[in-house]
């Protein structure tokens, strides 16, 4: 609560300051400040399995509103900041949130390259889609790819309180960009939940100082787009001191990291993106062993443009917990049949239709036939035992922007 | 096959019925641009002329058919990588989308009014606040 709240005076005291610089300077302040927000709502259907809400009965506890403002003070200096309210069944419950807050100062720009830094809160510009994921318009459907992008600890990696440096340089070949950020990437109970299977007494929290970076090239005209980007996090776990029943104060090591690649023709794109994410459980005692994991995902998604206004997409995706135990037989050997197999591994197909109805409004529909729960959530599928292996989802999405 | 046919006639044949042309408020000291500057102006990720002038970007809606003639003749980008752009710009923080005018008569109309504003047309008009710019 204490370092959200100098995070949110770290972020709003440059653009107070900017505010009223900005005032002497009057008239045109219409032209530099800009205002943007979005809104939508999904309603979810599922087979079996809880998917943001009791979807099995039609869920419709997917909401997201968002706002944001920003100011250009001059052509070296903006600063922006936007708010969030977010309801995903049981692991949002739409309570409003800073978002990104920051102050964005180009050191060095011409039509050859630029430089530049960011400090406050900043989205990490992870894989294709991270850095606006909450943004529906943004997203290649009405869900990320779950086995790359996972809803179930997304605050892991959304947004870090630091500051960022970045580069791109213009050639003839096309672009490279790079970016670099050290802060405390934003973590919740969701966190706790993937990490450590349930809300223990105490709290997780990032230890530490932690680095995500990106290199990125771009052929001219952006057909081609291939990237790198990464996340170094250390968590460690303060156990509540008079708690009757607990963990150890240990700590679980991360290293996430997404390869991209990207083709856009005028009628269709194609994406693909692999990532990997070795982790580390040390110390947290007998109930939580010490052990090594290396999370796997991919997906490939073709996106046709029927018309401007009217996209369907194709995708196929595949993730695994470990990759020493791809079909899960160890995770249930190894934990006396409680946590099925299945739960250790995903595939899945889906298909989904875009209308762009006009430059407010857009609905989306979306279906995908899964095998495998490990893109569930334990916080709304807590019985693992009770996961179905084989599962659909049908969900509509209707989404507003300014 | 369509977009090089297409492309040659935007380029080479200005004034036909599918032609755009690049436009400047008059007091901008340049006459052309590189392809480059053109999509770094577009794309707002480059504030500043040259010679240290604020930059004010004017489009039209992303489903107007200059719009798109535009976009993929003169920056030769498709429209949905223009929004793609904007919208990680401006719902990350890190930077702004152009100002939206609803037709070429507001187009012209401010283009004309604010100092080192670029835009697009049809054809350029005849009026003293505005330039054309080429795009070589």
């Amino acid at each position: 609560m204490h370092r959200s709240t100098t995070a949110l005076v770290l972020c709003l005291a440059p653009m107070a300051i900017c505010a009223t610089h900005s005032a002497s300077t009057g008239p045109d302040l219409a032209t530099r400040l800009q205002v943007h927000g979005f809104a939508s709502q999904a309603a979810v259907h599922t087979s079996q399995n809880r998917w943001l809400g009791d979807s099995p009965d039609t869920s419709t506890e997917f909401t997201e509103l968002g706002v944001n403002a920003s100011l250009r003070l001059s052509p070296r200096l903006l600063v922006s900041g936007q708010i969030l309210s977010r309801r995903a069944g049981d692991m949002y419950d739409g309570a409003p949130a800073l978002d990104y807050g920051l102050a964005d100062l180009k050191l060095l720009y011409s039509d050859a390259y630029r430089l530049g830094l960011r400090l406050g809160r900043l989205k990490n510009p992870l894989g294709l889609y991270n850095e606006t994921r909450d943004m529906p318009f943004t997203r290649p459907g009405i869900f990320l790819p779950q086995a790359v992008y996972f809803d179930k600890v997304r605050n892991l990696v959304l947004s870090s309180d630091g500051v960022m440096a970045y580069g791109e340089l213009y050639r003839g070949f096309g672009s490279l960009a790079f970016d670099l950020v050290a802060g405390r990437p934003l973590i919740d109970d969701n966190v706790e939940w993937a990490y450590l299977n349930q809300d223990f007494a105490g709290d997780l929290d990032i230890d530490g100082v932690s680095w995500l970076g990106g290199i990125w090239y771009s052929s001219l005209a952006e057909r081609f787009k291939l990237g790198l980007s990464w996340a170094d996090l250390r968590l460690a776990f303060d156990p509540d001191a008079g708690a009757p029943f607990t963990i150890g104060p240990g700590q679980t090591d991360i290293l996430y990291w997404i390869a991209s690649f990207q083709y856009n023709a005028e009628d269709w794109t194609l994406s693909a993106e692999y990532a990997r994410e070795p982790i580390e459980w040390r110390g947290y005692g007998p109930l939580v062993s010490d052990r090594d994991a290396t999370g796997e995902g991919w997906y490939i998604q073709g996106t046709y443009r029927l018309e401007p206004q009217l996209s369907c997409f194709l995708r196929w995706e595949r993730g695994v917990a470990d990759t020493a135990d791809r079909d899960g037989t160890e995770l249930e050997t190894g934990s006396g049949g409680l946590v099925p197999a299945h739960v250790g591994f995903t595939k899945s197909l889906s298909a989904g239709l875009r209308w762009d109805i006009n430059r407010h409004w857009m609905a989306q529909a979306e279906y995908a036939y899964n095998e495998g729960t490990f893109t569930l959530s334990a916080r709304e599928n807590p019985v693992f035992r009770d996961h179905s292996k084989y599962w659909s989802l049908f969900a509509l999405q209707l989404a507003f922007r300014f | 096959m369509v977009l090089f046919c297409a492309l040659i006639l935007g380029t080479w044949a200005p004034g036909v019925a599918f032609s755009q042309e690049l436009i400047a408020h008059a007091g901008l000291p340049i006459d052309t641009l590189t392809r480059t500057q053109a999509q770094l102006y577009f794309t707002m990720r480059l504030q500043e002329w040259p010679h240290r002038q604020p930059v004010h970007v004017f489009v039209l809606a992303d489903s107007n058919p200059l719009h798109r003639r535009f976009a993929k003749q003169l920056l030769n980008l498709f429209p949905y990588q223009l929004r793609r752009v904007w919208d990680r710009q401006v719902f990350s923080g890190t930077g702004q989308a152009p100002r939206l005018v609803a037709d070429e008569a507001e187009m012209i109309e401010q283009v004309a009014a604010t100092p080192g504003a670029v835009g697009y047309v049809e054809a350029a008009p005849s009026d003293i606040n505005i330039k054309p710019l080429a795009v070589r």
